[in-house]
C-alpha cells in the first residue's frame, strides 16, 4: 500500500504518459480540494445547530484573505473536477470515442477556462471590495 | 553515431538503492534500443541484466521505460529516441525489481490467470471432430484483443496499477475481453464476476496511458471500457 503510494508520487510524476496523465492527477487533487470543503463545510453548519456562538465565531473565520483565496481555490476545483468528470464519464460511456481522448481533453479545458474564470474575477472582485470597504 | 546511454541499474544483493550506471558507446542511427543496451553487456558492462528473446516485438520479454515511457526495447529506433545524443532506460514501474531491466513478472502473470483467459465451451466438439465455426464478423469483434503479447507495458504504465498492485490491470482486463466477446465462449459471466470485484475494471481511471503505451496497437482503454459496459448493462455485444 504504502509501496504503491511512494511508487505513483515519485515515479509516477516522472512517467511521460498521455495529457490525461496530468488531467488525472489534477482531478485527484481538485477532488481532495473538494472533499475538503464538504467536510469543513458540514462540520461548520452543523455548530449553527449545537452551538451558535461556534457557528458565528467560523463565520468571521470565514471572512479573512486566507478563506477569501481558498474559496477561490475552492470555486476553481469545482468546475475543474465537474467538467473533467463529465468527460470521463462519457468516454466511459461512448469507449468508441477513444480516438477522441485528446480532442475531449482540450475541450474539457476550454470549458473550465469560459465557466471558471469569469466566476473567479467575481468572486476576487467581490471579496476585495469587502476587505477594502471594511478595512479588514 | 554516439550515443550516451543512461541506465538505471539496481542489484539488490550488493546495491542499496538503485543508481544511474552511464555509458558511450558507438551505434548506428537505425540500431534500435536493444542492439545499444546489447552493446553495453556484451563489450562494456556484462553485468547488465535485461530479458530479450525474439528481438522482434513479439515474445513480449523486453518491455522497459525508454525516455521515461513504457516501450519494447526491440522496436523503437536510435534515431527516433535520441535526444541531445542520450537515451535513458528504466525497468518498468509497479513490479519488483530482480535486478537492472529485470522485474517480478509474477503478480502479473497472477493477474492474467486469474481472468480464465483460456476458451472454455463444454458443448461437444462438432460432428466431423473439427474446430467450433464463427462468421467472420463474429471473430473480428475481438481481433484487436487478440493481439496481446503480455508484454506488460500496459498494465505498468497505469497510475491505478502503481498505486495498488492488486488490480487486475488493463493487460489481464485486455485478454478477459479477448474471450468475453467470443461468440465461441461460455465463461464470459465467471470473467465478468472477476472484473467486478474491487480490484477489477472499475480501478480503471481512463487515463489512456495503456493505449498509449501498447507495442502493439491495441485499443486497451477502448477494450476496457467494453468490460466496463458489459458489467454495466449486462449486455455482451
Ligand atoms: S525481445 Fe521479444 S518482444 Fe522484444
Amino acid at each position: 500500500m504504502l509501496n504503491g503510494l511512494v511508487t505513483t508520487v515519485r515515479e509516477g510524476a516522472r512517467y511521460k504518459g498521455e495529457s490525461n496523465q496530468w488531467m488525472w492527477i489534477a482531478h485527484r487533487i481538485s477532488g481532495l480540494g473538494v472533499l475538503l470543503f464538504l467536510v469543513t463545510h458540514i462540520s461548520g453548519m452543523s455548530f449553527s445547530y449545537f452551538n451558535p456562538k461556534v457557528h458565528e465565531a467560523l463565520i468571521e473565520i470565514y471572512k479573512t484573505p486566507l478563506f477569501s483565496v481558498g474559496e477561490l481555490f475552492l470555486a476553481a476545483c469545482l468546475v475543474f473536477h465537474a467538467i473533467n468528470g463529465t468527460r470521463i464519464a462519457l468516454l466511459e460511456l461512448k469507449p468508441e470515442w477513444w480516438s477522441e481522448q485528446h480532442k475531449a481533453t482540450r475541450a474539457s479545458l476550454l470549458i473550465t477556462f469560459v465557466l471558471g474564470a469569469p466566476t473567479l474575477v467575481i468572486m476576487a472582485w467581490k471579496s476585495l471590495s469587502f476587505y477594502l470597504a471594511t478595512g479588514r | 553515431m554516439k550515443l550516451h546511454l543512461k541506465i538505471k541499474r539496481f542489484n539488490p544483493e550488493i546495491d542499496k538503492k538503485p543508481y544511474w550506471g552511464e555509458y558511450d558507446i558507438e551505434v548506428d542511427e537505425m540500431d534500435r534500443v536493444l542492439d545499444a543496451l546489447q552493446e553495453v553487456k556484451w563489450t562494456v558492462d556484462g553485468t547488465l541484466a535485461l530479458r530479450r528473446s525474439c528481438a522482434h516485438g513479439i515474445c513480449g520479454s523486453d518491455a522497459m521505460r525508454i525516455n521515461g515511457r513504457n516501450r519494447l526495447a526491440c522496436k523503437c529506433l536510435i534515431k527516433d529516441e535520441i535526444k541531445n545524443g542520450q537515451i535513458t532506460v528504466e525497468p518498468i514501474l509497479g513490479l519488483k525489481v530482480q535486478k537492472d531491466m529485470i522485474v517480478d513478472m509474477e503478480p502479473f502473470f497472477a493477474h492474467y490467470r486469474s481472468v480464465l483467459p483460456f476458451l472454455v465451451n463444454k458443448d461437444p466438439l462438432p460432428e466431423n471432430g473439427r474446430e467450433r465455426l464463427q462468421t467472420i464478423a463474429d471473430r473480428e469483434r475481438f481481433d484487436d484483443t487478440t493481439k496481446c503479447i503480455l508484454c506488460a507495458c500496459c498494465t505498468t504504465s497505469c497510475p491505478s496499477f502503481w498505486a495498488r498492485g492488486e488490480y487486475v490491470g488493463p493487460a489481464a482486463i485486455v485478454q478477459a475481453h479477448r474471450f468475453i466477446f467470443d461468440s465461441r465462449d461460455q465463461a464470459a459471466q465467471e470473467r465478468l464476476e472477476v472484473l467486478s470485484e474491487v480490484d477489477g475494471v472499475w480501478r480503471c481511471r481512463t487515463v489512456f496511458n495503456c493505449t498509449d503505451a501498447c507495442p502493439r496497437g491495441i485499443e486497451v482503454t477502448k477494450a476496457i471500457g467494453e468490460v466496463k459496459a458489459a458489467l454495466r448493462t449486462g449486455i455482451i455485444a
